[in-house]
């Protein structure tokens, strides 16, 4: 992995840091990479993809409304809103 | 050079179950902004999605309707990406085991049949609502509908044009009201879809470069796009240039499509599989069951309409195409007995009034029972089927019964003969020019003594009797 990967990476992610930092990271990342990778020397040919380690499935619920309105709780916690609306700065031009 | 056009539709069908995919939250439409969001919708820290059964069931209906692979494990994956409607940073779907497999659907366009070819459909949850135009620099979010279950089902590449894309887009939404899965209706963003759009030269074997036109929710708008996009293609192909792979943006008000993204932003969803979701499984009993609630489907529809009720083939595929319609029709016909004239009127008339308000039959004042009356009184003669016309139209104003508007206007038919000669009588008296120019040879003018009669009885004359009284009188 070079360094533009890892600034791709770090917009795609909304992180940030300072360009100094950049060599110590890149480094960091190839080191977990490099650990994580001897998993491919695993011979998994033959074996189904996992999607979960725990060998159970999902409990599902049945199609009923059980939630309450908390609005009110939701925009008095956001950290700018309207009465209606959660407020974000403007994302079009 | 002879481009070929190739066009895919990915359409998000808004399945109608109460509450939402992951969250007791209800999916109902028009809602105060933020008012049907839960924990999980708002993608709190320590929350965890709790699947939805009805969500499954439903887009099972879908998979068995389109002759598709069930898959009865499935398992959810999330889609990365960031944007202040999307709360947890990421979309749960389902990338690697959609619960629906390859299917297939067949459509009806250009005058001809064409099979087209379902790649997969599969579950995910939608996005909030970004609302730009109501704060100064600031934009509103509402994630009322954050969660709610969609279908997105994925077409092969083998769509040749607009009216084709069209035509399947209609037969997709004919299947999802059918089966009771989605309302259908399109002005509140409960179908909606991407279209992706590229040319090749007819005898390469390899796609062309594709753009991705996002979210259109009209039939219209779909085949203004397609047709824009085609245009735009082509244009630069002839010129040389090459078709460069992006999402676009469909603006219906200047009637073209643009670049959404900027080019060097390549999106990288980073999909990976749901460490909150457990692979759901459906056991052979639950899909039995389902398949045997299968509603009948419109095919199914128009030929037991043609071979049972012996209706018209035009009149069947009109009535078995829209499941208002079929109702509607289903439910007269257990309310009287002259099916023919059920469908007749249902094809004409109604069908005709339908046009004029641009509803559909359920958002009108017209009930199953008042229609199956209207109907009787036309077949035992009470009112003649001019008035008939004028009944209905009071009924779609004003909801009134059937019977009730014929008592109060006295609008029996007039079926006494000795009151309708006398009547003809008098009239042949009155005119004896035109009787004798009738006479002389001038044919058409029977109808003038027609017309007299029916505006003397204020229309409400047996039509055939005036015919026969008058050709007597006239011999």
């Amino acid at each position: 992995m070079d360094k533009k990967t890892v600034r791709t990476i770090a917009h795609l992610s909304r992180l940030s840091f300072d360009e100094k930092n950049e060599e110590k990271i890149t480094n960091d990342l190839n080191n977990i990479i490099k650990f994580v990778d001897q998993l491919n020397d695993a011979e998994t040919s033959n074996i189904e993809p996992l999607t979960s380690p725990l060998e159970k499935t999902a409990r599902t619920r049945p199609d009923k409304v059980t939630a309450e309105n908390r609005k009110e709780a939701f925009i008095k916690n956001a950290p700018s809103s309207n009465e209606d609306y959660i407020l974000v700065p403007r994302v079009v031009e | 050079m002879t481009w070929q056009t190739v066009i895919g539709l990915e359409i998000h069908v808004q399945l109608s179950t109460k509450s939402k995919l992951f969250s007791g939250a209800s999916t109902g439409f028009g809602a105060e902004p933020n008012t049907h969001v839960d924990l999980v919708d708002m993608g709190l820290p320590g929350v965890l999605p709790v699947p939805n059964k009805d969500a499954f069931f439903k887009a099972i209906r879908f998979g068995l309707a389109t002759n598709a692979e069930i898959n009865q494990v499935s398992s959810f994956d999330r889609k990365n990406y960031f944007y202040p409607d999307l709360p947890k940073g990421y979309q749960i779907t389902q990338m690697a085991m959609p619960i629906v497999g390859k299917g297939s659907i067949k459509i009806f366009a250009n005058g001809q049949e064409k099979i087209v070819n379902i790649t997969r459909a599969h579950l995910e949850e939608d996005a909030g609502k970004s609302v730009h135009d109501l704060f100064e620099g600031e934009t509103g979010i509402d994630l009322n509908r954050a969660g709610t279950p969609l279908l997105e089902i994925v077409s092969e590449p083998e769509i040749a044009n607009a009216k084709e894309a069209v035509a399947y887009f209609k037969a997709i939404r004919q299947i999802v009201t059918f089966l009771d899965i989605c309302d259908g209706v399109m002005a509140e963003g409960s179908m909606r879809c991407d279209v992706n759009v590229s040319m090749k030269k007819v005898d390469d074997l390899e796609l062309g470069t594709r753009a991705e036109i996002k979210n259109i929710n009209s039939f219209k708008f779909i085949e203004r796009a397609i047709a824009f996009e085609i245009d735009r293609q082509t244009k630069i192909l002839e010129s040389g240039g090459s078709v460069v792979q992006e999402t676009r943006l469909y603006d219906s008000v200047k009637n073209e499509t643009r670049s959404m993204r900027s080019k060097e932003e390549a999106n990288d969803y980073r999909y990976f599989p749901d460490p909150d979701l457990l692979p759901v499984v459906i056991s052979d009993k639950e899909l039995e069951e389902i398949r045997s609630s299968l509603p009948e489907l419109p095919e199914q529809k128009e030929k037991r309409y043609i071979s049972e009720i012996k209706l018209e083939e035009s009149e069947a595929k009109i009535i078995a195409s829209s499941k208002t319609m079929a109702n509607m029709f289903e439910e007269a016909c257990l309310k009287t007995d002259d099916s023919s004239l059920v469908a007749r009127w249902l094809v004409g008339e109604v069908s005709a009034l339908l046009n004029k308000d641009n509803i559909e039959i359920d958002e009108s004042k017209l009930t199953s029972n008042n229609f199956a009356v209207l109907i009787e009184r036309i077949s035992d003669k009470t009112i003649s089927g001019k008035i008939a016309k004028s009944v209905l139209e009071e009924v779609w104003e004003s909801g009134d019964g059937v019977d009730a508007i014929i008592e109060e206007k006295g609008l029996v038919q007039i079926q006494d003969e000795s009151l309708l000669e006398s009547i003809a009588k008098k009239i042949v008296e009155d005119n004896p020019g035109q009787v004798n120019a009738y006479k002389g040879g001038k044919d058409r003018l029977f109808g003038f003594f027609v017309g007299q009669v029916m505006k003397e009885t204020q229309g409400k004359a047996n039509p055939q009797s005036v015919n026969e009284i008058l050709k007597q009188l006239l011999k």
